[in-house]
């Protein structure tokens, strides 16, 4: 691994081929370095017996460019080949949208800290829905048991085994805040983390070069690693997918919460949102005066995690 | 020499602008907080096509919110002995036989402690298939939160803005919530203990 931030430091001052040719042999170090997937496992990396055909896709998709340089027939293009991939591999169908962000929204949520009761209903939903690594436990989502007037979640205890709620002690969930002014972006070396004009703050997995920068810049612990190749049994992958979001990721990326940019830009609330059962979560159009999320802001008493820091998180945490 | 340096930032400077519109600028606006209160247009998610009709049975919300009307989950249809006035007929009925037979699993704790609400403070002594308030109106099942909003009207205000209760599946599109009696059970409303379902690890790990 120190290698590799050396390697990386070097690559911020060369030319932009160089960088491509740098991050290129970084990953073809990567994809030999992967472990073949077990049986029902699905991974996102390369397996070991692959067809001729299959082979030829992968070398197509290795040299698209970042996404938001492709042009929509890029997009399609790199769609299809993932598809089709998806389909030789495991033979599943799964369905990778472009699905472009909406005018006029502004994503932004509130978390009810006086309502919520510690049940994971969320943790467990993003998990299923984001094709989590099951392998490592990865989960955008972290809920903390928390003493009544602490505020720091890092001294909260996210290992309860025991009924909840907890007369006199509260929940508090932390997650990637979708800073508007976010510290993750600046930190990348290869712009390839970056915020949607809808103010999702999205990783091209394909162009994360994996250096984790943006990890160690995040005040929040908002995103996660992938060490290794990232496990999902196949009866329980999400086949509705997004490129920016929910599809497979591949050993040595990062990745983090999307806000389910695959449910979300389809007017859906996020997974979180939809499974919590107590209501503690406010999801919706910062730009729509009508909305609940702006009903919250302006009617209740809310405040941001570590606001001095000036990253404007667009999540709040609100009590009754 | 400081010439060239400053002609050469500049020139990645646009060069970065050309290629990747970086984030300050897309956003474009400034802050969160002055984005939000620039936006005073009202936004008409109605025309977001891939929103489609829940399945659910919902009705039209006897209230409004800040957006205008709004629907809410239909209770009627989920209450497994509705109608209640096939068992309850002019025929006495005593509150023992009740509690013994067909609502055994009906446990009351609902009200100030040591104060708990009886059945007919909530529901229509005469008119089975109705609730009834203290003033003695009726209230369909299907808009109990007319009901619970007379003593929670502080909850009802939060549910009707949005801070309190839960939308249905759908961020945009026409607004449905779920109705009070849809996540509380009115006869005991606090929500039940239970194990988490999974943990999670410190944040810095
Ligand atoms: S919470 Fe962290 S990962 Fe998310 S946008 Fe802010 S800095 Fe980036
Ligand atoms: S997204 Fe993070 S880990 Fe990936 S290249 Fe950018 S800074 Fe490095």
């Amino acid at each position: 691994m120190d290698n590799r931030n050396k390697e990386e430091g070097q690559i911020k001052k060369d030319d932009p081929i160089k960088r491509k040719s740098t991050r290129r042999s970084f990953m073809k170090g990567l994809s030999l370095a992967a472990a073949a997937g077990s049986a029902g496992l699905v991974t996102g990396g390369c397996g070991d017996s692959a067809t001729a055909e299959e082979m030829g896709l992968k070398w197509e998709e290795y040299f698209k460019t970042n996404y938001r340089l492709m042009t929509q027939e890029e997009k399609d293009e790199t769609v299809a080949r993932l598809e089709k991939l998806a389909k030789l591999r495991y033979d599943l169908d799964v369905k990778v949208s472009t699905q472009e962000p909406l005018e006029r929204v502004l994503y932004g949520y509130a978390f009810n800290i006086s309502r919520c009761k510690g049940y994971m209903d969320c943790v467990e939903a993003c998990v299923k829905e984001n094709n989590l690594d099951r392998k490592s436990k990865t989960q955008y989502i972290r809920l903390f048991e928390m003493e009544p007037g602490q505020l720091d979640p890092t001294s909260g205890e996210g290992k309860y085994f025991h009924e909840v709620p907890v007369d006199n002690k509260f929940y508090m969930g932390v997650q990637c805040f979708h800073c508007e002014n976010a510290p993750c972006i600046k930190a990348c070396p290869t712009k390839a983390t970056w915020q949607e004009p809808d103010g999702i703050v999205v990783v091209d997995y394909d162009w994360c070069i994996g250096c984790r920068y943006c990890l160690a810049a995040c005040p929040y612990w908002g995103r996660r690693f992938n060490w290794g190749e990232p496990e999902v049994p196949r009866e329980e992958i999400t086949k509705k997918q997004h490129y920016l979001g929910n599809r497979m990721r591949m050993k040595g990326v990062m990745e983090k919460c999307t806000f389910c940019i695959q449910r979300t830009r389809d007017g859906k609330l996020p997974a979180c949102a939809e499974a919590c059962p107590t209501g503690s979560r406010v999801f919706g159009n910062l730009l729509d005066p009508d909305s609940e999320i702006r009903f919250v802001l302006e009617n209740k008493k809310v405040f941001r995690f570590k606001e001095e820091l000036g990253t404007d998180p667009k999540f709040w945490y609100f009590m009754d | 020499m400081k010439i060239l340096a400053y002609g050469s930032g500049l020139f990645f400077l646009l060069l970065g602008a050309a290629l990747l519109t970086c984030p300050a600028v897309m956003a474009g606006q400034g802050s969160v907080l002055e984005r939000i209160h620039g936006a005073e247009e009202p936004f008409d998610s109605m025309e977001i096509e891939s929103v489609q009709q829940l399945t659910l049975k919902t009705v039209a919300a006897k209230e409004s919110y800040q957006g205008g009307e709004f629907r809410v989950l239909a209770r009627k249809e989920f209450i497994s002995r509705f109608r209640c006035s096939v068992c309850h007929t002019e025929k006495p009925m005593l509150a023992q036989d009740g509690v013994l037979f067909t609502h055994s699993d009906i446990r009351i704790n609902h009200g100030r402690a040591g104060d708990a609400l009886i059945c007919i403070e909530c529901h229509h002594e005469k008119e089975r298939d109705f609730l009834v308030d203290s003033q003695g109106r009726k209230i369909d099942f299907d808009h109990s939160y007319q009901l619970c909003g007379k003593c929670h009207f502080r909850q009802k205000r939060d549910w009707i803005g949005g801070a309190h209760g839960k939308r249905e599946t759908y961020w945009a599109g026409e607004r449905v919530v779920r109705n009070c009696t849809s996540c509380h059970n009115p006869h005991s409303p606090a929500f039940a203990k239970k194990m988490p379902e999974t943990y999670s690890l410190p944040l810095d790990e």
